[in-house]
């Protein structure tokens, strides 16, 4: 009897889980299929793009200078992600491995700063960025975004799961803080490590507002370059497609590469 | 080799008192185990000495010099921590070798110092390994290789011990004091293992409360405690604690409660112009450890302790019974069998030379002064 009930528990299972994935994999399978439709069958409903074609992509690639978009947004967000991540192991290693005066105060305000609407900082950080002269520049598109409070307070608590007797030794083996924190702190911090920088790279990569208000040209970014596609006669389905799919390969191939660590973080997080 | 010197050290966290006012002196090549309950401040003691910790007051000496502002890796002490704390991401090689490392010594003579010391401890053959790789007592050894590798002037260990089990441990603990001859080095062990403690120090310092109760040879604070805590800490069982009151009979004085009358070893002292014993009267806290107590085979009448024996246990080559004796639980220890069972009422004689008293409110030993009175020290 019970046998039964768990086979039917697990078939449910299976079956609203395969759902839920067919869910989110159908628009991403539809993007790169739309793509690689022939120009005139783009709005097809067929679900086999048949017969294949390329044209999109060579269309978009005329368009669009492709390699610098993807260049720019590349180098944008390996900027944000990495900054974000020094910062938040700094921060991190500060709050978890010291005790000092309102340091609980500190944390609780990078906290704060995530109850803090974009909407609020847009304008402050644009003027900023304006009397800086940064306007216009990656740099100015990244320097805002140095810090996150998402990474900051994931990395104290992997760090407060580490094992004091750790630093301890090292204390006692003769390392200073800094080259604790760089010979044993961080070797051992993989997964969680990984699994954030997959994440701020993502949110970085996919960032849209942000930029487009900073850089006020369409030729910079690739979502940027998307917004070309889009017109008042109607949108250049083709091409944004090929365009979409182009941006979303560089983030695949990197959770692809991270994949185990990243799952090893989030199941290691959740366990805590 | 090193002499450590602690002056009047104090330790608060928050609002709990870790350390009080301690001072203690620990001579080169000394094996000194700091003993004590959970949160008695051992551990805390051991961490100020490493330099881990800072004390709210007072200071620390290494060898006459004032080491108490110096950080821990200028202090030329090592430690072995209790979970062994073993670089995970690093191979065994390479976590021995991690404190010459960060000393930058030149890598032939690394190598070299990380063979010698690996052999020593038996891990040549597994220095490629990670520590997870490893059983626990591999893991311990590594640790203390770690410790050895940089000829420090003194050991400091935090029940290192504690996390292997028994027969490891019973080997581990003979091969630390074979350790400890060879290099003569000085060891501070901290345990709450009083086999730890006796099998191995030179002297035990028992601490209760941040405070130390006594210092001393093993034999002596198990022979002649200070306090009723350091009586009730050390033996297994622990020894046996009666509230009685000193009483005169036949001229020699007598610890006297319900089911005991047991003469402490001491004359009546009878002040001039006065007819009643001086000690006479007094309340007092009598002590007898459970191998001193032999159970009366006749059964005949007369002093002791007397009580029924509630329970049993049977250690192989020795049998322990508990006891009630006037409502209080008293342990006899004996070579099996001690001829009792379970509900048996029994007397129980125990020589006076082995009778200790305490006083009853501070728990100090109760001395023998010249003329042969007692009185409380302080």
């Amino acid at each position: 009897m019970t046998g039964k009930a768990t086979t039917w528990t697990r078939a449910g299972g299976h079956l609203v889980l395969g759902g839920l994935g067919v869910l989110c994999a159908v628009p991403i399978y539809w993007l790169f299929a739309t793509s690689l439709r022939r120009p005139q069958d783009v709005s097809s409903a067929a679900l086999l793009p048949w017969p294949l074609s390329l044209q999109n992509y060579a269309d978009a690639w005329a368009a669009l200078d492709l390699p610098t978009l993807l260049g720019n947004t590349a180098l944008m967000a390996t900027a944000i992600a990495a900054g974000q991540l020094l910062i938040g192991l700094l921060a991190g290693y500060a709050f978890a491995a010291w005790d000092f005066r309102f340091s609980r105060a500190l944390h609780l305000a990078f906290v704060a700063t995530w109850l803090v609407p974009f909407q609020v900082t847009m304008l402050p950080n644009y003027v900023l960025l304006h009397q800086l002269g940064l306007l216009n520049t990656i740099a100015g598109v990244v320097l805002p975004q140095l810090c996150s409070a998402l990474g900051v307070v994931l990395l104290r608590q992997h760090m407060l799961g580490f094992p004091r007797e750790l630093l301890d030794a090292a204390r006692m083996d003769g390392r200073g803080s800094w080259r604790i924190l760089w010979t044993v702190v961080v070797p051992n911090l993989g997964p969680p490590l990984a699994s954030l920088a997959v994440l701020l790279f993502i949110n970085a990569w996919n960032e849209y507002f942000w930029p487009a208000l900073v850089l006020q040209r369409s030729n910079a970014v690739l979502q940027l370059g998307l917004r070309s596609f889009m017109g008042a006669e109607g949108n250049d389905w083709g091409p944004m497609m090929a365009t979409a799919g182009m941006a979303c390969l560089p983030v695949l191939l990197l959770y692809l590469v991270l994949q185990r660590r990243v799952v090893d973080g989030f199941v290691r997080s959740g366990l805590k | 080799m090193a002499r450590i010197r602690i002056e009047r050290v104090s330790r608060r966290f928050g609002g709990v008192t870790a350390l009080e006012d301690l001072s203690l002196d620990i001579a080169h090549g000394e094996f000194l185990v700091l003993l004590g309950p959970s949160g008695c401040g051992k551990s805390t003691l051991l961490r100020t000495i490493a330099g881990l910790l800072a004390p709210d007051s007072g200071r620390i000496l290494l060898d006459d010099s004032d080491v108490t502002d110096l950080p821990a890796r200028d202090r030329g002490v090592a430690m072995v921590f209790q979970s062994y704390a073993l670089y995970p991401h690093l191979s065994v090689a390479r976590n021995i070798a991690f404190p010459l490392r960060a000393r930058r010594t030149d890598r032939a003579e690394r190598d070299a110092r990380v063979a010698e010391v690996g052999a020593a401890l038996g891990l040549s053959g597994l220095l490629d390994r990670r520590p997870r790789e490893l059983s626990g007592g591999q893991r311990q050894r590594v640790a203390l290789a770690r410790a050895l590798v940089r000829d420090p002037a003194a050991f400091l260990l935090d029940e290192p011990l504690s996390n292997l089990d028994a027969r490891l441990r019973t080997s581990t603990r003979a091969e630390l004091t074979e350790l400890h001859r060879r290099l003569g080095s000085t060891f501070v062990h901290v345990t709450h293992d009083q086999v730890e403690a006796m099998t191995m120090a030179t002297r035990i310092a028992l601490l209760d409360g941040g405070r130390l109760e006594q210092v001393g040879a093993p034999h002596e604070v198990y022979d002649r405690p200070e306090s009723a805590f350091v009586a009730g800490f050390l033996g297994a069982p622990p020894m046996n604690l009666l509230p009685a009151r000193l009483a005169e009979r036949d001229g020699a004085l007598h610890a006297v409660a319900d089911g005991v009358d047991i003469p402490v070893g001491l004359p009546v002292e009878q002040p001039e112009g006065s007819t009643a014993a001086e000690d006479s009267g007094r309340d007092v806290l009598l002590g007898v450890r459970p191998e001193q107590l032999s159970v009366r085979r006749d059964g005949a009448p007369g002093g002791g302790l007397r009580g029924r024996v509630r329970l049993l246990e049977n250690l192989g080559g020795e049998e322990v019974a508990h006891c009630l004796v006037g409502g209080i639980r008293v342990a006899v220890r004996g070579t099996r069998p001690l001829g009792v069972a379970v509900d048996d009422p029994l007397a129980l004689d125990c020589p006076s030379e082995f009778v200790h008293l305490f006083a009853p409110t501070s728990g100090r030993r109760l001395e023998r002064r010249a003329r042969d009175r007692i009185h409380v020290p302080i």
